[in-house]
This record gives C-alpha cells, sequence and structure tokens, in this order.
C-alpha cells in the first residue's frame, strides 16, 4: 500500500531532475527487482504476441515474407475445417465450462464440512488430476472409450446393450470427449472453492440456523452467493482452458472422425507446423484471440462487475 | 503523465528485448556460427573444410547396451577420424517428433546441415521450391546414380535435380497369423497371391469364435487400407497431379469392396477403421488378445511380428487383386536429405559423410538389421533377408510398390481424402459419398 501511495505520489511530481532522481531513488529499487521478470515476459510473452500479430497479415515464406492485407483473415473465415472447428471449440466450451464448475462447487461443498485430515485426503485425491500429465490422463481415458477392450462398453455390456464406438462415430465422438472433461475432477475448482468458502465468515451460516435455514437453504442462499467472485474467476479461467483444448484431440481423436472433433487450437498447429503456413497460423491465433477477449470481456460485464461490487461493498459494511 | 511513463518503459523493454535478441546464437546454416571456420576462401581450397555438422537422426537397431544410436555414433567416430578438425554432432530425435521438430527448426532458421527423411516429408516439392534442401546431384556421378533403385531415387527427384539420397525403403504388406489359419483350417494363399474373392472367402472361413479375418485403420498419413481402394484401378490423382480421380467408378468400387468386409459380410472387426494405430497392432499381435488373423503393415512390423513380445507363425502376402488383375501396394523411401548450406566446403564435407552412411556395404548393414528394404541395387543383391522369406517377399512387393503422390500439398489432400475415408468406414457416408465429397476440398488445393 505504502508503495503504491509513493509512486502515486511521485506520478505527479516529475517535473525537474532533482525531484526525478528523488523520486527514482524511491521506486528506482522496486522496477529494478521487477526488472529480470519484466525482460523475460517481453522476450517470451510480449514479443512473440506482436510477432504473432505482424505475421498475421503476412504470406510467411522462409525466405521471403510479404505483406498480403486482411487476406489471411478472409480466408480462415472461408476455411470449412477452421468454421467447423470455431463451431466444435464453441459447443465444447458451453457444455464443460458450467458443468465442470458445477462440479467444483458440488464436490468442494461436500468436502467443506469435513475433519481437517479427511479434507486434506480429498483435496490431494482431486487434485492428482491436474498434476498429472494430460497425455496419461488422455491415454486412461483412451483405454476406458476402447471399443474392445474399454470400461465403458463392459459397463454397457452388464446391462445387455451393444458396444458402442465412443470415439469412432462422428455424432457422438465430441460428446465423448466433453464426457471425459466432465467427469475428470476439476480438481484446481474444488481448491479454489475450497479456500473462498473457508473464509466465509461462520457467523453467516450460524444466523442462519437460528433462523431455521435448511442445509440446502443456506448453500444456496449464502455459500453460493459468497462465491460468486471466485465462480466467476473460475468460468474465466475454465473458458480459456476450454477454447484452447489441444492435447486431448491429438492424443484421442486426431480431429476425426471427419472433422466430428476438430478444435481451433488443433487447426491452428497443424495450419503452422504442418503446412508452414505460419501467416495463416498467426492468423487464427488473433482471431482466437479476440473471441477470447470478447467473451471475457462480456462475462466480466454480465457476472463481474456486478458481483465484484455487490461482494466489495458487503466487507465494507 | 502516468501512461507517459508506462509507455517509456515499455519502449525501453521493447528495445532491449530486440536487442538481446539480436545478440542471440546464429543458426547452424551460418557459415560464420560458432568453432566452424570455413577454409574455402579463393587459395585455400586444397585444405580441408573444419568444422561441425550438425545431423539429425533417429532410433534404430539396438546394439547389446540397448543403445539404439550405436550405428551413427560409429560411423561419426570412424569419420572423424578420417578427417581431423571435422566434428559430426548427432542430435538424436525420436521419429514421432522429427517432423515437428525439424518445421520449427525450419521456421526459426536453426535448421541442422542433415536429417534422415521420413516418408519424404523434408525432401517434399513444398520445401524444394522453398529452397530449404539442397541438390545432391553435383557430388554423384551418373553410374553412381545408377546404383540405386529407380523408384526409390525418382522420390527425391525434381525438375531434373536430386534432393536426397535414398537409404531405404518401406512397404506395406499383408501380414497373415499362420497360427489362426491353421487352428480354422484354412490354406493360406499361394505364394501369397489372392484375388478379391478368394482373399474374401477366406476371411469368411477365418471369421467366429470371437475372432475377425481382417481389420485395419484410417488416419491421415496412413495407407494401409488405400491398396484396396486401388486394387480395380482407382488413383487419387492424374498423373500429372492436377485432377482429382479418387471418385472414379474404380476407386468407389474398390472403396465398396473394402467396407462390404466390414458391414456386407462382417469379417471385418466392428471398429475396422477408427481404431488407433498401437491398439490395432495389439489386437493383431498381443499374445493375450489375437483378434484377427490377417492386417496390412508397414514392413517394420514383420520383424516386429516374428520376435518376442509377439513371435508368431507369421506369412507375408500380397494385398488382394481386383479388377485390373494387378495387386497393389503402397510404400515410401526413406533417406539423408541435406539442407540448405551457405559454406561450399561445409556442403562437401556433408556431403561426404552421406556418402560415407550410404555405401553399398553400410545401406546392407541397415537393411538387414532394421528390417527395411535396400535402395541400392547392389545392396539387394547381396540378399540381406536370404535367411528371411517373409521379408524377402516383402522385398519384392516393395521393389513395384506405388509411392505416395509428391505435391506441394499432398498432406492437406491426404488429410481431406482420409477424413471422407473415416465417414464412410464408420457408417456416416456412403463409398460414393465420401470419395465424391473429397473432390471439392481436394480440387481447391491442386489449382
Amino acid at each position: 500500500m505504502k508503495t503504491e501511495m509513493t509512486a502515486q505520489e511521485a506520478g505527479g511530481r516529475i517535473s525537474s531532475p532533482a525531484s526525478w532522481l528523488k523520486t527514482w531513488k524511491k521506486i528506482g529499487p522496486a522496477y529494478l527487482f521487477l526488472l529480470p521478470k519484466l525482460l523475460l515476459f517481453g522476450l517470451f510473452t510480449v514479443l512473440p504476441v506482436g510477432w504473432t500479430f505482424l505475421l498475421s497479415f503476412q504470406e510467411y515464406e522462409i525466405f521471403d515474407s510479404h505483406w498480403i492485407g486482411l487476406r489471411n483473415y478472409a480466408e480462415a473465415f472461408r476455411n470449412e475445417i477452421f468454421t467447423g472447428a470455431l463451431w466444435n471449440t464453441f459447443r465444447y466450451t458451453i457444455v464443460t465450462v458450467p458443468l465442470s464448475i458445477l462440479t467444483a462447487l458440488i464436490i468442494a461443498s461436500l468436502v467443506f464440512p469435513l475433519g481437517h485430515r479427511s479434507q486434506t485426503f480429498f483435496r490431494a485425491s482431486f487434485y492428482l488430476p491436474v498434476v498429472t500429465s494430460t497425455v496419461i490422463v488422455a491415454m486412461v481415458w483412451r483405454w476406458i472409450f476402447n471399443y474392445r477392450f474399454g470400461l465403458l462398453n463392459h459397463v454397457v455390456g452388464i446391462f445387455g446393450m451393444q458396444p458402442v464406438d465412443w470415439l469412432g462415430q462422428t455424432d457422438l465422438a465430441l460428446w465423448s470427449l466433453m464426457l471425459m472433461n466432465v467427469l475428470i475432477p476439476p480438481g484446481s475448482g474444488i481448491l479454489l472453492y475450497l479456500a473462498a468458502m473457508g473464509s466465509v465468515n461462520p457467523s453467516l451460516f450460524e444466523a442462519a440456523r437460528i433462523d431455521g435455514a435448511s442445509a440446502f437453504q443456506i448453500w444456496r442462499k449464502i455459500t453460493v452467493p459468497l462465491l460468486k467472485p471466485t465462480t466467476f474467476y473460475l468460468l474465466i479461467l475454465s473458458m480459456i482452458g476450454a477454447f484452447q483444448v489441444f492435447t486431448e484431440i491429438v492424443m484421442m481423436t486426431g480431429g476425426g472422425p471427419g472433422n466430428a472433433t476438430e478444435t481451433v487450437v488443433h487447426v491452428i498447429y497443424k495450419t503452422g507446423f504442418r503446412d508452414f503456413e505460419y501467416g495463416m497460423a498467426s492468423a487464427q491465433s488473433v482471431i482466437l484471440f479476440i473471441i477470447i477477449m470478447f467473451i471475457a470481456v462480456f462475462q466480466y460485464k454480465m457476472l463481474g462487475d456486478e458481483g465484484v461490487e455487490r461482494h466489495k461493498k458487503r466487507r465494507n459494511k | 503523465m502516468k501512461m507517459w511513463k508506462w509507455s517509456k518503459l515499455s519502449t525501453a523493454l521493447l528495445g532491449v528485448a530486440l536487442f538481446v535478441s539480436a545478440c542471440g546464437g546464429g543458426d547452424n546454416n551460418d557459415p560464420a556460427a560458432g568453432k566452424s571456420s570455413s577454409t574455402n576462401e579463393p587459395g585455400a581450397t586444397e585444405k580441408a573444410w573444419t568444422g561441425e555438422i550438425v545431423v539429425w537422426d533417429g532410433p534404430r537397431w539396438s546394439d547389446d547396451k540397448e543403445n539404439k544410436y550405436h550405428w551413427i555414433e560409429n560411423k561419426k567416430a570412424e569419420f572423424e577420424k578420417l578427417h581431423p578438425g571435422v566434428t559430426i554432432k548427432i542430435v538424436q530425435t525420436p521419429w514421432a517428433e522429427m517432423e515437428d521438430k525439424l518445421n520449427v527448426s525450419i521456421a526459426g532458421g536453426a535448421w541442422p546441415d542433415l536429417v534422415y527423411n521420413v516418408s519424404n516429408r523434408m525432401a517434399s516439392i513444398k520445401n524444394i521450391e522453398s529452397g530449404i534442401v539442397e541438390p545432391i546431384d553435383e557430388f554423384y556421378t551418373a553410374d553412381e546414380l545408377a546404383d540405386f533403385y529407380p523408384n526409390a531415387l525418382k522420390e527425391y527427384e525434381y525438375e531434373g535435380k536430386h534432393y536426397g539420397v535414398p537409404v531405404s525403403t518401406r512397404v506395406h504388406s499383408l501380414l497373415l497369423n499362420l497360427e489362426i489359419f491353421k487352428q480354422k483350417g484354412v490354406e493360406p494363399p499361394v505364394d501369397g497371391k489372392w484375388t478379391y474373392d478368394e482373399f474374401l472367402e477366406k476371411m469368411k472361413q477365418l471369421t467366429g469364435g470371437g475372432v475377425h479375418g481382417f481389420s485395419t485403420y484410417i488416419m491421415p498419413s496412413y495407407y494401409e487400407a488405400w491398396p484396396f481402394l486401388m486394387m480395380d484401378g482407382g488413383r487419387p490423382l492424374s498423373d500429372d497431379l492436377t485432377q482429382y480421380t479418387f471418385d472414379s467408378p474404380e476407386a468407389i468400387s474398390g472403396l465398396q469392396k473394402f467396407l462390404d468386409l466390414k458391414f456386407v459380410h462382417e469379417v471385418a472387426l466392428p471398429d475396422m477403421g477408427m481404431s488407433n494405430v498401437g491398439d490395432t497392432y495389439q489386437a493383431f499381435a498381443a499374445q493375450d488378445k489375437r483378434l484377427m488373423a490377417v492386417q496390412p503393415w508397414n514392413s517394420w512390423a514383420i520383424a516386429s511380428s516374428q520376435k518376442e513380445p509377439y513371435a508368431m507363425d507369421l506369412m507375408v502376402a500380397e494385398y488382394p487383386t481386383g479388377d485390373s488383375g494387378k495387386s497393389i501396394s503402397m510404400g515410401d523411401v526413406l533417406g539423408w536429405v541435406m539442407l540448405k548450406q551457405k559454406d561450399e566446403g561445409k556442403k562437401q564435407m556433408a556431403m561426404e559423410f552421406v556418402k560415407f552412411l550410404t555405401t553399398t556395404e553400410e545401406i546392407f548393414i541397415t537393411a538387414k538389421n532394421y528390417g527395411v528394404f535396400p535402395s541400392r541395387i547392389s545392396s539387394g543383391e547381396q540378399r540381406p533377408f536370404e535367411a528371411n522369406p517373409q521379408m524377402e517377399r516383402a522385398q519384392q512387393i516393395a521393389e513395384n510398390a506405388m509411392m505416395v503422390p509428391r505435391h506441394t500439398n499432398w498432406q492437406k489432400i491426404d488429410e481431406a481424402i482420409q477424413k471422407e475415408l473415416q465417414l464412410a468406414v464408420n457408417g456416416t457416408k456412403t463409398a460414393e459419398q465420401a470419395l465424391k465429397d473429397a473432390r471439392s476440398q481436394v480440387e481447391s488445393l491442386l489449382k
């Protein structure tokens, strides 16, 4: 807080070399400490992003690239595979994000009342898939979905039904991937919800209980609304993650059958690293970036502002 | 004011970043990079070039220490001894990662000097036209080139020049588990040759009791199923590679016969075409779950199916013949490719190393130990598979195999066709619909 105020004060007083030097003495060390990180950030994030933006207006050749204006963007939207991938990615996001967040909320709500030891056990258990490589998780799920030896078809067989080609049927493949995403415990979400639940004032629950509220009413009327900032944060993060789904596609279906499970990042990867069309891949990346940014801002306007402000007001009271 | 400060800071950071990146290390194709020192200037031609040559190679056969790079490491040591001052840097690169790593390195302008080319991805027309791949003709006499099988050499030819040195050929053939044939009392095809009708009849006899006659998969860049599509005379593209021809009546008929194995005659596994490579091989070869008698495979699987843990009584057979009366197979040619060089001396030395790796003897050794078919006639004449009749039969198939069409956009064309084939084999589209639907996508790529 003190540093912040000093910086603000300094902002209005840079008028003479003496005062500039004085300010620099105060805030300089902070910037110096930040410098290594800023340099790395500049080199490995800002520069590539800026370069991607520039590339998106070029036809990339290894020895001779040239400027083509918006042609890459126009071609990207004319490409049926890319627009189909956008639609698949959108469907994937719409289905998996709310369900994952809901799952995290329900699991966290069930774990929260448990004792310290049990809570620690469940925290670790549910977080395990997060620290496990996505490749390994995808391989396990490939076995679960396997037509001949898979767990799912074994279960289906118990009920006397015919085995299902979960990843091989055009209408079913994307839904199977969504099912996989939803059934993998959202470890990060559970941990965040548990941390947020721990910071809620217990007197609120106590007051509600005295007023005769049932456990479900307490959860719905007190817990869930107070977790709104966490939900909003998770919504943004999960949405970005879902829009960037890639490893699961590569490992499970390769975008097939046909283009049934083709997603935007998989198309970008192929355009860039298989076809060498870096200009087009950059344009596709910028389109994805703009879509994600637009949806994030939209979510912030619809949920974030209102939720965060209300939460702040309550805290200030 | 605050904004001004931030913009000043950002500009300074960007400047620093640009400076740092400008100071970054040079690439391998830069003659002045690293410790290389060219002596190829005028007046110094007598003195041999010295410096480092970067070679990317993948794992081959193991030695007794399970080292799958021992062959190239030994050749490196021998070459360095013969050429003092020359260092060969071997970059061990798993085959599965080779293409992506190379593409990234090319995009970054830091490619290796030599690379082992698989499925002709590196010596593609696109790369040749981009100027990344060096022609090799100035280093070979016509007599030397005449020692390579014409179909192997042709895979590296473009507009009268050769852009790589072929080492070996791989081919697809049908692998038969004779143990299942014996159990079911079915006679294998005589000399590994059969018509589609004979093939179908045997598949029917083999199917039953939890076992199916046949299965395979369909994925981009995999051509195990394609000989069925071509057996009646269908071809993906016209000879001059300007027209899509895979929706001809012959191609539709070939695909229909392939689909009938699954949907009409039910002699193929219900998930044929949709399973992945690993699962399909396991279903054919794993001791505890051998679910089918016949599968098409690339030639690497022959050696694999002859030894533990997959050892079986194996026979190699040709793809069945269709209305065209010819058995079709598809193959690819592997070999060494030299990437763009700025230094003449280095270029000569790198090519010297390629020649050192591709003598008759070395290609024979590679063929015998690695289970691939030699690209040199003189190596083939030494009969690397004399003790392995199944490999010999596959080698005969390889000599007449069709190669993947060499079109600049082939990978995209291949993907467009394969994805339609997936939709046919999972029952979403008919044979005719699938092959006709691929036309619009492929035609736009042929322009």
